[in-house]
Order: structure tokens, then sequence, then C-alpha cells
């Protein structure tokens, strides 16, 4: 197989803060190969924008990327090394800050904010901002940077962009500011997009264009995309393959279709679950139960266990790596569960435990859900496990029987 | 800032989310912020100095008279009447401070043109400048309350005609406006009570906007709109819903707005429209000292002092006071 | 709406507070305890009929409102009465005085403008970091200070102790080297005006510099944090650019409309400060007229004061609306 784009190995970014170390990201690995769309999906707080944010160095003080390993066509964007002292210290080959600005924010990883209200300057026209990233980042000069600009608003489907282009963001709706950014992206001719849930100030059906509109300029362009987002109906409608984070953590990583079909992870599930669709009513939908814990604090063992349907007594001292627990379609499927036989750290013999679910009991409707999209062929065990879990809404169930898992 | 001294104990993220709110969370956050901590310090020196001296002068007045002669706090060597001018020959005028080779420990911050001790003056100054900083942006206060609960309550005509005139009152500078509300309502002779007034009214305005902005956000409350549904009348909904939660942001406000009147207060008596003499008043004592700037510069150095670190005190609290009340800059 | 439309709208809205100055100065005035012939008379030994003829002559004995609707009817000519201290039509003596003011007033916040602007940058750029600490302590002591206070220390140091710099009066540059009879140039009449406007200046201008300095730095601190400034950056904008092109921008908005409302401290000030250097500004003239209670003149003074400050947040606010795209020119209001 060719070289990937963008390979990450184990990064790690942390925000040293006065309450103590934030390990927001805490050594994700995952690849992103030319042309294809790869999902970063969790919910909020989970890393997924730090992550992003770490590929272009762009992290603000007090964060800082601690370690691993980013390169991007063959480029170190960030990588130690242990120096003759035995600190670390920052590769040679490492790109300097210049260079990263020069040769690889705009030109070659450009990214996609999510909310288009604050992302563009509001005092500039949205033509002015269009051409000075163009000018810069392609080197053309003032008219030929105008010219292009008003090709890639009429591209992104901006009608009338000669017009348009002397206007200010507050004469844009949300849906046609997101498209400038789309326009603003592409137009800088870079070979990876980073987009940080770019549809999700917006409303269904203006989501729905746009995701039309990126899925057809991807195919044009064949430029691949990093999708960030906690959406996981976005995530299949648009992705190759999905990374699934959890509290800094790649929990799950598989192309798309097993994600959906065959899924690997409890917290994975339960995204599922949660997601809404239009073959269940609000009552069948499963939220996942509590909260997430801050990243500052997290908790032993597996960082999901709190909230997991599934967690055993060893849950709670071991920590599982993303382990490949399964193949398909030439790509691993990887997953950071205990209860999986790659592990063997005696899950099975394990005492199931008291998950803190019960504090937020009641939401989960006791309605039984039928799995993956459609609730097709892949259903598995695991996800009867969980169905099982619905508890009686009314009295504050406490944690029934799960421990019947069907390995 | 530096590594917090106290809030490291038990790895933050335990704590409790309601402990974000309150009087002893807010006090807490201003007494772990070191510079809203000197504020803290600083505006409750003045506020006992104030105090003490404040009760001294009455209680000799009582015990001894409307004219008294004596003070309890010259019971303590360092401490002289503060309005009492030494007969001829006994005290002496213009003494430097105690650290001028010609000063005396007995007079620490030297004697003012008439001989008295500069040192009691100051500290009874400050009775003077608090009491007038505070009464005065109560009555702004409360007077801004009503108006502007009223004026963002019932909206319409009556916000219309009460924002007219708020404007119209924020247009005249206020120092002019103060002068000339003093002067005329006193019939040409100025004194403190007129001040306070003056600038209490002229601080309406400010007060009447922020409460009004408050209150409109407020008004469209649901709970505020359910009370309206259920017949509950206009004028409780305002005393007991509206007023109520619009009046944290104002009382912040409040605070650094007693600096802002403690400012022009010592304007206006350095122009000698404030305290008249023989109060012992720091702008008063500048307005004095003005004329013998040449002669004795430590005389418009102390009162000078005296303002800005009093001043400086209610700013600092009241930013303090601002930064732990704004939930924007929490984490 | 157009900007010129603007323009006229906001003069229109400004005409009801123009008339609400006219009538507090003029209900302050007059419903005073004592008439103002009386108060300005006071102490001194008149026969009645004096009065009475005064007051007959001022209208005084006419009913409030008819005597509102005459000196209005005045005013609209530019004719703000009579200062019977002075002997003078108020306008004239006014106009005689107006120019020191402005000057004092505008060298202020030019101070203000040229210092608070970078050192607030600086502030925001260099956060947590000493510079940062050493200008928020600069600003504290900046609002915390009295500017006629300021001003006396400045004499005390450079007029008194070190005899750098004059203490007292301004030099008029538009009156021309000729009026002077110690100056012969117009580059020495620019430099004497220069030397004796620079300690009133910084003076006055400190509580302005001090004020627009926080905001300043709060708002190039929100602005630096601003998503587009990430986006940009995220396109390889180089930092300078961004400081001075895509942050800076943003921030200057809300200075524009601090140093609009600030005009009432900078004015209340220049009383002090015209006092504190004897400059025969408005603010000294103002408090003559107050020593002397010559009541159409206070009247006259305080209009004007309250007219410039009117002005002066029209000015600003068009210049706002012609900077920000977003302005929709008021037509919601």
């Amino acid at each position: 197989m060719t070289d990937p784009l963008l390979r990450v190995e184990n990064l790690k970014t942390q925000f040293f803060t006065d309450a103590g170390t934030v390990r927001a990201v805490d050594g994700i690995s995952f690849e992103v190969r030319e042309g294809e769309i790869v999902g970063l999906v969790g919910e909020s707080g989970a890393g997924k924008s730090v992550a992003s944010m770490s590929l272009l160095r762009l992290i603000e003080d007090p964060g800082e990327i601690v370690a691993g390993e980013i390169t991007y066509k063959g480029e170190t964007i960030f990588g130690l090394e242990e120096g003759p002292d035995g600190e670390l210290r920052e590769r040679e080959d490492m790109l300097s800050n210049e260079e990263i600005r020069t040769q690889i924010r705009g030109n070659e990883i450009a990214v996609i904010f999510q909310d288009p209200m604050e992302s563009l300057n509001p005092v500039f026209t949205i033509g002015g901002q269009l051409r000075e990233f163009i000018e810069l980042n392609r080197d053309l000069p003032k008219d030929a940077a105008k010219e292009e600009a008003i090709r890639m608003l009429r591209e992104v489907g901006i009608p009338d962009p000669e017009q348009r282009y002397g206007e200010y963001p507050h004469q844009f709706s949300g849906g046609m500011r997101q498209r400038v950014l789309i326009a603003m992206a592409l137009a800088c001719e870079p070979s990876l997009i980073i987009a940080d849930e770019p549809t999700t100030a917006l409303d269904v059906t203006v989501e729905g264009q746009i995701l039309e509109l990126v899925d057809e300029l991807q195919d044009k362009y064949d430029t691949s995309f990093l999708w960030v987002t906690h959406d996981m109906g976005v995530v299949a409608e648009i992705c190759d393959r999905v990374n699934v984070m959890y509290l800094g953590e790649i929990v799950e990583q598989a192309p798309v279709d097993e994600l959906f079909h065959d899924t690997k992870h409890p917290y994975t599930t339960a995204l599922l679950n949660s997601m809404p669709r239009p073959d269940r009513t609000v009552g069948e939908l499963e939220p996942i139960e509590g909260v997430m814990p801050e990243a500052i604090n997290p908790p032993s063992g597996c960082r999901f266990h709190p909230r997991c349907p599934e967690a055993r007594e060893v849950c709670q001292r071991v920590h599982p790596d993303a382990r490949e627990v399964a193949h398909a379609d030439g790509h691993p499927h990887r997953a950071a569960c205990l209860k999986h036989d790659v592990f063997d750290a005696g899950y099975d013999e394990s005492p199931p435990l008291e998950t803190a679910t019960q504090e937020t009991a009641g939401v989960p409707a006791g309605g039984r859900s039928t799995g993956g999209p459609g609730g097709e062929d892949g259903a598995t065990d695991l996800k009867d496990s969980v169905i099982e879990d619905g508890g009686e809404p009314t009295d504050g169930t406490r944690s029934d029987d799960r421990g019947e898992t069907h390995e | 800032m530096a590594i917090g001294e106290s809030q490291m104990d038990d790895g933050g993220p335990t704590e409790d989310v309601e402990a974000k709110f309150g009087w002893r969370h807010t006090l807490g956050k201003i007494t772990d912020d070191t510079t809203a901590r000197w504020g803290l310090y600083i505006v409750a020196f003045v506020l006992v100095i104030s105090a003490y001296t404040m009760v001294d002068s009455n209680l000799s007045r009582l015990t001894f008279g409307v004219l008294s002669d004596f003070t309890f706090a010259e019971a303590i060597p360092i401490f002289d009447h503060p309005e009492r001018i030494p007969p001829p020959g006994e005290g002496e005028s213009h003494l430097p401070p105690a650290f001028h080779a010609d000063g005396s420990m007995a007079h620490p911050l030297g004697t003012d043109p008439t001989g008295r001790d500069y040192f009691t003056r100051i500290v009874y100054g400050a009775q003077v400048s608090v009491s007038v900083g505070i009464a005065s942006t109560l009555i702004g206060f409360v007077g801004g309350t009503i108006i502007g609960s009223v004026s963002g309550f019932y909206g319409g005509k009556v916000d219309d005609f009460l924002m007219r005139i708020v404007e119209t009152v924020y247009a005249i500078p206020p120092l002019i406006l103060i002068i000339v509300f003093t002067v005329f309502v006193s019939g040409g002779s100025p004194d403190i009570t007129y001040a306070i007034l003056g600038v209490g009214i002229t601080f309406i305005p400010v007060f009447a906007r922020i409460i009004r902005s408050e209150v409109l956000s407020i008004r469209e409350m649901d709970y505020i709109e359910a009370a309206r549904a259920s017949g509950v009348k206009r004028r409780n909904i305002i005393l007991r819903h509206v007023i109520p939660n619009s009046i944290a942001p104002v009382l912040v406000y409040a605070t650094l707005q007693i600096g802002v009147t403690i400012l022009l207060v010592a304007g206006l008596s350095f122009l000698g429209y404030g305290a008249q003499p023989p109060t012992p008043d720091w702008g008063e004592m500048l307005n004095v000292s003005h004329g013998y700037m040449h002669a004795n510069v430590w005389l418009s150095i102390w009162p000078g002092l005296a303002i800005l670190v009093t001043i400086m005190g209610f700013n600092l609290f009241g930013d303090g006071l601002q930064d732990a009340l704004d939930p924007r800059l929490e984490d | 709406m157009g900007l010129a439309r603007y323009t006229l709208y906001r003069l229109l809205q400004a005409i009801p507070v123009l008339l609400g100055i006219t009538i507090i100065t003029f209900v302050l005035a007059n419903l005073a305890p004592g008439d103002p012939v009386q108060l300005m008379l006071a102490g001194q030994e008149v026969d009645e009929e004096l009065v009475e003829a005064i007051e007959q002559q001022y209208g005084l004995d006419r009913p409030l409102h008819e005597r509102y609707v005459t000196y209005m009817a005045g005013v609209l000519e530019g004719d703000l009465g009579y200062s019977i201290h002075w002997g003078q039509p108020v306008t004239e003596l006014i106009l005689g005085r107006v120019g020191p003011t402005l000057l004092l007033v505008l060298s202020a916040y030019a101070f203000a403008i040229a210092t608070a602007i970078p050192l607030g940058i600086i502030a925001a750029t260099r956060r947590n970091e000493p510079t940062d600490h050493v200008s928020r302590i600069v600003a504290l002591f900046g609002v915390s200070t009295p500017s006629f206070w300021i001003g006396i220390m400045l004499i005390l140091l450079f007029a008194v102790q070190l005899g750098w710099l004059p203490s007292t009066g301004l030099v008029y540059p538009w009156r021309g080297p000729d009026a002077y009879a110690w100056i012969d140039t117009w580059p020495e009449l620019l430099y004497q005006t220069a030397r004796h406007l620079l300690l009133p200046m910084i003076a006055l201008g400190t509580l302005q510099m001090a004020t627009l300095m926080r905001v300043e730095r709060t708002q190039m601190i929100e602005s630096l944090h601003g998503e587009y400034v990430t986006l940009a950056r995220a396109y390889g904008v180089p930092e300078r650019t961004i400081l001075r092109k895509h942050a800076f921008q943003n921030a200057q908005l809300p200075i524009i409309t601090i140093i609009g409302l600030n005009l009432s401290t900078a004015l209340s000030g220049a009383v002090l400060i015209e006092y504190v250097f004897n400059i025969n500004g408005m603010g000294r003239l103002f408090i003559e007229a107050i020593q002397a209670l010559d009541y159409q003149l206070i009247m006259g003074i305080t209009i004007v004061f309250g007219t410039i400050f009117v002005v002066g947040v029209i000015v600003t606010d068009l210049s706002y609306a012609y900077i920000d795209p977003r302005v929709t020119y008021g037509e919601e209001e």
C-alpha cells in the first residue's frame, strides 16, 4: 500500500492549567490516505478539535504537543527524538514554524471551522478575505487571485458571485458563509482539508446541501478530508473510514460500513443508539448515560467504564489500547475494549460493575432498538447486550443483570 | 498567574458546580486574586478609618456639645483636632513632614498654613470622601434602579420619555451639571450635602441605563411571562422578580462607581463647591494648598496620594468583583 | 439607509437632547431659591427699584414658560443672552474662549490615543508577561488619580523644580506670531504652543489614556482569540499581518465609541485643568461665571458644553458607521 497522505502516531497534546494538566489528546494514531474522507467522531470535549488543530501545530498557550509524530507527505510536521542528554527534543527534520506557515498551512492543509458566523472577519469583505488567502497560498497576483476567488464562489454555488464578492459576512446567511469557507479551503488547492464540525451550526436542510456539495467537490478535486464531527449521521453520509474518540483516545477505528454494522466498542454502540433516525421515535432514542468526565483527571482503567453498560471489574484496572479485532476491506478494525479476546485480560471471568448510569436513569426509554442503520444483518451479540440494558424509565432502575454478554 | 496558594488542595475537578455561585464563592475568588485582595484590604482599611473618625467626631459632639473643641482621637498622641485652628503662637504652620530635617514626630505629615496637624486632617478626610462616595452612589443607584426598571419593564412611551431625560442629563458633562445644580439649588452657598445630591442625581442616568438593559433581557424570560400570565400585578413583578434578578451586575458597577464619585467630589471640593472649610476633606485640602504650591510642596502631595490610594482600592476591589461574578471568566 | 441619510437621522435625533439640555439648565437656573438677580447682588446694599428695573429688563417678572420661549428664540438665533457681570453678550464671551478648550481636549485625546493603542496592543500580545503587568499598573494609576492633582504634580516637578516647562497659560497658534511680542516666527510660535500645551495635555489625557488602554487590551485579547484570527493563522497569514490587520481592525470599533462617550469626562476634566494651569478657556470662564453667579453666562456655557458632547458623540457614531460594515444605520431604532 502506498504511503498515506497524513500519518499520526501516538499524538499527545496537553494543556497545562492552574488546575492541573489536561490530557486533551492522549496518544492517538490514525492516517488519512489520498482521496479519502476520514471521520473523527466523539462527544464535545473528546479532544477532536484539539487533535485536528495539532495537525497544523495551531495549539495555543497553555497547550502543547508533548509526544507523538505527525508526518505529512513525508515531511515531519511534528516529531521528537531523544537528545544526547536524554531529554526529548524536536527532531532535526521537523518543519520550523515559518515552514509550517508557508508550506503547510492553507496550501497543503486547509481548514473549515464549525461556526461560519465567527470564522469570517466581520469588517472585511468576503472577497477580500478569499483573495488574501488565495494570494498568499497560491502566489497569485491580485487580479488573478480575485478572478480565482469569484470562480470558487461560483463553484460552491453562490449566486451572482461578482456582486457578492464585495459584500460583508453579515450580508450572508449561515449556509452561504459555510459555502464561502469551503470555497476558501478549496481555492488554496490543498491536498487535505480539515473540516471541524462544519455543519453543526447549520440547520438540517442546509446541512444536507453542504454535505452534497462537499461530496461533489471532493470527487472533482480529489481532496482528502479529515471530518471532525459528533454526528454519526453525517459520518454515515460522507466518511470512508471513521475514528471514534473518547476522552482523548481513539476507541474504535474502522471503515464506515464496518463500524456501523459490526460495532466493536460499547461507546460507539452508545453513540449509534443515541442518534436520531427516521425509523425510530424520540422515545426510542438512548442517550448515553452520564457525562463525559474531564480530561484533567480521567477514570482509571478503561476511560469509558463509568458509563459503560458492559463494564466489568477488570475495566477499572486495565487500560486497553486500540487493537486490531477484525479486518475488513483491507483495513484493520481496531477497538479498545477488553471484552475482545485479543486483550486476554480476564474480562469474561470478571464480575460486572454497578455503573453510574442510575444517576440519569429514566432517560432511556425501554424500547428495543434494532442496532445498525436500517437494522440490517450486522446486529451483533454486542448490541443485544446493550438493548437488554434499557431499564424502566419511571423508577430509578439500578443496573440490572447486564453481566450476561454473549461472547 | 502565580501557582495557586490554596486552590490546588484536592485536585479541582471534584469541585461542586453549585459552589461556583453565591457570596462565599465570590469572596473566595477575590481573596484568591492577589490584586483584588489588595483592593479589599485598602477598602476595608479606609472604611475602618472613616467609621472610627465618624464615630469619634459625632461622639465628641454629643458629649461636649456642637462646638466641641475636643475629639477622642486627641487622646492618642499622633492625633490632633482635625478642624480647630491653634491660637496664634501655639502651633507652627507649614511644618514639613517628620522625615524632613525640620520636621517633628508630633506632626508626621507636617502642619498646614494655619498650623493644624496634617496627618489628622488626612485621616479624618477619609470619612468625608468615603461617605460622600457611598452616599451619592447610593442615590444614583436607587434612583437609577427605579427609573431603569420602570423604563425597561413598561417600555413604549414611558421608556422613550424616561430615556430621553436620561440621555439629556448624560449629555451635560458631570462636573458642570453638578456645579450648576449645587450653586443654584443651594442659593449660592454650596456645601457638601448639595454636592452629594448633585453627584447622586447626575449618576442616575448611568445606573438607569444598566438596569434598563438588564430588565429588558429579564423581561423576556419565561418566569416573568408566567407571572404575568397568572395575573400578578405589574408592580409586584417589578419588585419581586425583575429588580432582584438584575441587581448583581449593577452592584459591581456601583463599586466601581464609588471610585469615580470620589474622584469627582475631589474635583468639586478642589474648585470650592464641595466640602467647605474647615471640614477636613482631601479635595478641599488641595484647594487650600493650591495657594501654597510653591511655598509648601508637601501640602499638595499628601491629599492627592490619599485620594489615589482610596480610589485604587475601590477600583481593584470592583475589578475583582467583576471578574469573580463574570461566569465567562471561569476556567 | 445611506451614510448621508444616517447623518441626517442622527442630527434629528439630537434635537430633543439639545432641547432637553436647555430645559434642564433653564429650570435649574430659574427655580433656584431666590431669583438670579437677588443672588447676584447678594450681600450688597441694593435699592428695590434697581432690582425691579433689572428684573424687568431681563423679563424676570414674567412667567417661567414665557421666559423660556423668549430665551429659546434668542438661542436659535445664536444669542445666548447677556452677561451682567462682563457687560457683554454671552455668545461673544464663549466664542472667545472655546478655542483653548477645544485645543486642550483634542490634544489630550491625541496624546491618549497615541499612547493607549500601542500600549494596549503590546499588553494584549504579551499577556501576563512583565510588559503587560507594567501597562496594567499604569492604567490602574491612570484611572485612580485625579487629573487636577496630576496637573499640580507636573507643575511642581517640571515647572517649579526643574524649570523646564511653563506652568500657566497657553499660546494659541491661530493668533499668529504677531500677537505675541516675544515670538517672531511661525516655527517658534508652534514650539511655544507645544511647550505650553505639554503639561496640561498629559494631565487631562492620562485618564483617557488609561481607560482607552484597558479597553484596547481587552478588545485585542478578545479579537486575537476570535475564530477569524485562528482561521487566518490556519491559512498561513503571517503573525504581523494578523496583528495589524485581522485583529486590530476589529478591536478599534469599541475604542471609537468609548472616545465619544468619554468626552463628557474629558470636558469635566478640562474645567479643572484650565483652572490649575490658568488657561483662559471655557472651563475657567465657567468657574468665573459661577463665582459671579452670572446666570445667563452659566446657562450659555452649560448649553455649549452639552452641545459639544452631543456633536462629539454624533461624530464618533458616524465614523463608527463608516468603518464598521455591520452598522445598519440605526433603522430599527
